[in-house]
């Protein structure tokens, strides 16, 4: 690609990045604690959980679509996996089924749009109650705990002195990237996304991606909650709420268009650590909870109006 | 190109910086190292949320200790009482900071473990106050506390259970409103609470359902089982939100006065209600006296003095 | 004196705009005198709708002078353009179709009562009073989304007025309006043109023009090439301005040889929709599909093609009988359809030429579920090459090409999914008269490479002009089938009303 299409292509990109490079310059500069191995290493830890969340969000928006029950799924899936888990049930096979439970959550939202014609925000937010619900009367409302170390290494372990949490995120955003630029599947959300019914006569089978979309936002809900699960050392009933909140939000700031049709991985993965800086920052300045909330605030709504600011023709 | 959002950002950034400027709540960050020369520690405290008035008297009591010994304090909570996963990225962060001890009041008492573990591993001292560590997960995971400090939150229970059986006459058809299921604070209210009951054979538990420590919650769900059980002559919440909650229910229902209500904490609201009769009684946790115990303890560890594993805050029923 | 006389009541003097890479107005001029219909000529690209963003405000001007009635004025914006009396009504109406009539004619400006709220009754009143005065049989209380396309145009019109327009500038006001309704049209911009209302009238039917303009303006490539009054100019002068050269037949048709059975109908049906259609395609033929709006013509490309349910029917594909359930297996079987309308159900406007074009065929470009980048981009550059697509490049958003270009990238598709049956739904609507043509030497191409092609067209001397056989549709029925030699406008005309034909309904 010639560097002009680069820029077209990846400006938006670019642009947040730089975003996500000032405000840790900021941060570098008031306190000394914010520039460490371990620190930058904790933030990207305390990120992966909403990232990897935020990738499934990122493709069902790109497909037009948006899905509210994530942060219900991470609930159920995670109690699912640990209740297996506590039932001596091998770390492999809990996992599995973990997020087997999740894909299929996922498919049912997606067969709930697609042969429901039910509308993405009501299926999904039917689901979101649904799945909460289910997973505290699974559980008794109680949380399920203790796991065995071969399942907190998910959590606790490392590799080439990377936490697992971080790779698992980086190697979850490389596929992503890889479906969303090279596969037919990553073309056609964003066709879908762009203009459902020109897909549709284009041969797109419309209703079979936008079921598995759906699936695959399920699936990295329930790794989420696999890696949740591990990192609490427990599974609880009433974990992940407003989960969506923050995934939306990372798939914003990253550029992404609740309109469908726009938006890149790339962009979601900076739009989360932007939000984890911001509040580990906060943390280390010792800024109270309260005005944290108003900075992530201000922070998504200041991307977004740059946004459409700048798509704005010019009179 | 989009170099905008270069200068937003950064301008986010410098507002951020600014803001944070004013809000810190040590004179300068390199300060807040412990131990480092002429600077004075900083002991953080972390509660569950600050948006429930006990853990605001417990951040006061922690601040008036912080004042009289002479070290830093840092408070900072979750947005939500809930969020266990909130709670522990804050504390990781605090470690990062490097903050001399850590006070906690556990959002979940299980999940608490892993991050105690860290702070074990960084070296800093964890103190544990009101709600209890998860004593077997605990042990499981290798991780330490120096001490907790609380009360009994089963001895509370009990008091609450008399209380109600006393007022009752012995004879009656109770609710009660737990809090989030698993919490061991609200457990152990509850079993306190179940076995005081139970030496009063006239006495029945018609209903015990989770509100989850809120107030709207605990509305809600009083007035539905006042609706499956309208006999229902007494209430026991697991803290005085849930219990300001019912008693709304009560005065919604028009049954102001026919039930008695027994809360936890003792918060001036509860107590404001006590007077005014729309509550029968609560139980004193004293809450400042916690923060103040803690930072106290803290300072102890601090200066190397030995310390006791539990240091008890008394606790009374208000009535 | 009358100023109206002797100074016109909007001039434009050397305007220029430029966007980033293209000079889209180059030093125009432009004058519009009161009571005159004035006609703007120009293939898609020209700049005619620059022109016209920057009178009604939409867009500023990068130089150049607007005098109204001879005074210099600056357009601030949309707002201020309406309140200086100049109009526009665009191809897509800006109605809010659950108001009715009268709301939306004062929408932002309703009459109010004390304390705000809205004088009900004042509104029906005066909106009624300018529906009245402009002719036309439209009730101030209906509701928006009930009215015809015409009545919602007139609704347009009425809003304009309201707001005292000087100048009011329609932009191919009868696209989708019928022959009644273009008349209706005509004798309401016949009033205007008494109440001393200067009209801009942009269309790509040349016809229409000698019978509505008083003058006429060409633009091309964004510059001035003539202004004429409508009694003194012919249609290929016209046409020669337009596109800098001769074209020596509007309708280029060449016979290529006919072959198999290509595709096959039988027996078609769907309620209240398609009764009973049987027809055949064979390849190297072009059949026409003519018929009044709403005859089903449509729907029964939809239907072949897979992409709404049918009731009953037989289709038989190269001699085969075929299911086709969706639009991808009708793909699958060597079928492409060019719907008619681009922007909704074409193309995916947000994506670049290669993705559009590629887009049918991105699972045969792909290996073990990856893209092969390389075989898309070299069908792509094929495509822009052999179609003559004007695009900066393949990564090119879709959205930014004229209609003529985005028309080829449609056809592109079905070039790269190599299709053998294609279905032209209005294949030259809203195309300039060039791009037609170009259009037309395609659809030649295909027929003479062996391709089977269903070309359906409003446009009778389209029709006319490039079928070798041509089917009626009348009522969801085929009602008459000519070939070319047969077929006249009054035969063709009679069957699609349904009063002739072989198979009359």
């Amino acid at each position: 690609m010639k560097p002009r299409e680069f820029l077209a292509h990846s400006g938006r990109q670019f642009g947040t990045l730089v975003g996500l490079f000032a405000l840790c310059a900021v941060l570098w500069a008031l306190t000394p604690h914010f520039l460490t191995v371990s620190n930058l290493l904790n933030v990207a830890q305390q990120t992966s959980i909403n990232a990897v969340i935020a990738v499934g969000l990122t493709f069902v928006i790109i497909s037009g679509g948006i899905d509210l029950s994530v942060g219900s799924l991470v609930a159920f899936s995670g109690v699912v996996t640990a209740s297996l888990l506590q039932r001596t049930v091998p770390v492999p096979l809990a996992l599995l089924a973990g997020l087997m439970t999740g894909l299929a959550c996922g498919l049912v939202n997606g067969l709930l749009i697609t042969f429901g014609r039910l509308p993405p925000f009501i299926a999904t937010l039917g689901i979101m109650s649904v799945a909460r619900g289910g997973s505290l009367l699974y559980t008794n409302g109680r949380p399920v705990s203790g796991f065995g170390e071969d399942f907190r290494w998910i959590a606790t372990g490392e590799i080439l002195r990377v936490p697992v949490p971080v790779v698992i995120m980086i190697v979850v955003y490389a596929i992503a990237h890889f479906v969303l630029r090279r596969t037919p599947f990553g073309r056609y959300l964003f066709a879908m996304g762009g203009n459902e019914e020109a897909a549709l006569l284009s041969g797109v089978r419309v209703r079979l991606h936008k079921t598995l979309v759906y699936g695959v936002c399920g699936l990295l809900s329930a790794l989420a909650a696999v890696m949740l699960t591990a990192r609490l050392n427990s599974a609880q009933p009433i974990a992940g709420i407003n989960y969506e909140l923050d995934a939306i939000a990372a798939t914003v700031i990253g550029g992404a268009s609740l309109l469908g049709g726009q938006g890149s991985v790339v962009g979601t993965l900076i739009g989360a650590l932007i939000m984890g800086v911001l509040r580990n920052g906060l943390n280390l300045l010792g800024v109270s909870s309260f005005i944290q909330q108003v900075v992530i605030g201000a922070v998504i709504i200041l991307a977004v109006l740059l946004d459409t600011a700048f798509k704005r023709p010019k009179r | 190109m989009k170099t905008h959002r270069f200068f937003t950002l950064s301008l986010i950034a410098g507002g951020l910086a600014l803001l944070a400027g004013c809000n810190r709540t040590e004179p300068t960050s390199a300060a807040a190292t412990a131990g480092a020369p002429g600077g004075k520690p900083t002991i953080a405290l972390v509660v569950k949320t600050l948006n429930n008035p006990f853990f605001i008297d417990m951040q006061k009591g922690a601040e008036e200790a912080a004042k009289r010994l002479g070290v830093n304090l840092v408070v900072q909570a979750a947005d939500r009482e809930i969020d266990v996963e909130r709670q522990m990225q804050i504390i990781e962060n605090l470690i990062e900071r490097k903050v001399a001890a850590l006070c906690i009041t556990p959002s979940g008492s299980r999940e608490i473990v892993p991050v105690i573990v860290k702070a074990n591993k960084a070296g800093i001292p964890v103190v544990i106050v009101d709600t209890r560590a998860d004593e077997k997960a605990l042990a499981a995971a290798g991780g330490k506390i120096a001490t907790f400090i609380g009360s009994d939150n089963y001895d509370g229970g009990k008091l609450a259970g008399e209380f109600i059986g006393a007022a009752l006459g012995g004879k009656g058809a109770i609710a009660v409103l737990e809090g989030i299921p698993g919490h061991e604070t609200g457990d152990s209210r509850l079993r306190g609470f179940r076995e005081a009951v139970a030496k009063y054979p006239g006495l029945k538990i018609v209903a015990s359902q989770p509100a989850n420590w809120e107030r709207d919650q605990g509305f809600n769900v009083f007035q539905n089982i006042l609706q499956a059980h309208p006999q229902v002559s007494g209430v026991f919440a697991c803290s005085d939100l849930m219990a300001l909650g019912a008693v709304e229910a009560i005065a919604a229902a028009g049954k102001t006065g026919k039930i008695v209500v027994v809360g936890f904490d003792a918060q001036p609201e509860a107590r404001a209600a006590i007077t005014k009769g729309t509550m029968g009684a609560t139980v004193a946790q004293f809450a400042a006296r916690m923060g103040s115990t803690a930072v106290e303890n803290a300072v102890k560890l601090l200066a190397g003095e030995k310390i006791a594993e539990f240091t008890p805050v008394p606790i009374e029923l208000i009535k | 004196m009358n100023p109206a006389l002797t100074v016109p009541a909007l001039a434009l003097r050397g305007i220029r705009k430029e966007f980033p890479g293209v000079v889209a107005l180059d030093g125009v001029d432009l004058d519009l005198w009161a009571g005159e219909v004035h006609v703007l000529l120009g293939e898609n690209g020209a700049g005619k709708s620059t022109l016209m963003k920057i009178i009604s405000g939409a867009v500023a001007r990068d130089a150049g002078e607007v005098l109204l009635d001879g005074v210099p004025i600056e357009i601030r914006g949309p707002r201020h353009a309406q309140a200086l009396g100049l109009g526009i009504i665009y191809q897509e109406f800006n109605l809010i179709p659950h108001l009715t009539a009268g709301e939306n004619i004062f929408l932002g400006r309703e009459p109010r009562l004390l304390a705000g709220v809205i004088d009900q009754r004042a509104l029906v009143r005066a909106a009624q009073k300018i529906l009245d005065e402009l002719g036309v049989a439209i009730d101030a209380r209906s509701v928006v989304s009930r009215l015809s396309v015409a009545q919602q145009q007139m609704v347009e019109v009425a809003k304009a007025l309201s707001l005292n327009a000087r100048v009011l500038m329609m932009d191919e006001p009868t696209s989708a309006l019928t022959e009644q309704e273009i008349r209706e049209l005509f004798a309401t911009i016949a009033r205007l043109k008494a109440r001393g209302v200067a009209l801009v009238y942009i269309s790509h039917r040349m016809e229409e023009l000698f019978v509505i303009g008083d003058r006429v303006t060409v633009l091309r490539d964004g510059r001035h090439v003539g202004t004429r009054p409508i009694g003194e100019t012919t249609m290929p002068e016209l046409v020669r301005l337009m596109v800098g050269r001769d074209l020596k037949d509007q309708f280029p048709k060449q016979t290529a040889p006919v072959g198999d059975e290509a595709l096959r109908v039988e027996g078609l049906r769907r309620h209240g929709v398609l009764h009973d259609i049987n027809f055949t395609l064979r390849r190297g033929e072009v059949v026409g599909l003519a018929g009044l709006m709403g005859s089903g013509r449509t729907e029964l490309a939809r239907a072949v093609f897979g992409a709404d349910p049918v009731d009953g029917g037989r289709i038989f594909v190269g001699g085969h009988e075929r299911q086709i359930g969706s639009p991808r297996a009708a793909i699958d079987l060597g079928l492409g359809f060019l719907t008619e309308d681009r922007k909704h159900q074409g193309l995916v406007l947000g994506l670049s030429v290669q993705e559009n074009t590629c887009l049918p065929s991105v699972g045969a470009f792909s290996r073990f579920g990856v893209m092969q980048v390389a075989q898309e981009s070299a069908a792509t550059a094929a495509r822009i090459a052999e179609l003559r697509i004007k695009t900066p490049g393949p990564h090119q958003r879709v959205g930014t090409l004229s209609g003529g270009n985005q028309q080829k990238v449609v056809l592109g598709k079905w070039l790269t999914t190599e299709a053998d049956v294609f279905i032209f739904d209005e294949p030259t609507r809203g195309i300039d008269v060039g791009a037609k043509v170009e259009i037309y030497q395609l659809i030649n191409q295909l027929a003479a490479r062996g391709a089977a092609v269903l070309m359906i067209s409003s446009e009778l001397p389209e029709i006319l002009g490039m079928s070798d056989r041509i089917l009626v549709m009348h009522a969801g029925r085929i009602a008459g089938e000519f070939t070319a030699a047969e077929a006249t406008q009054e035969k063709l005309l009679a069957a699609a009303l349904g009063r002739a034909g072989r198979h009359a309904a």
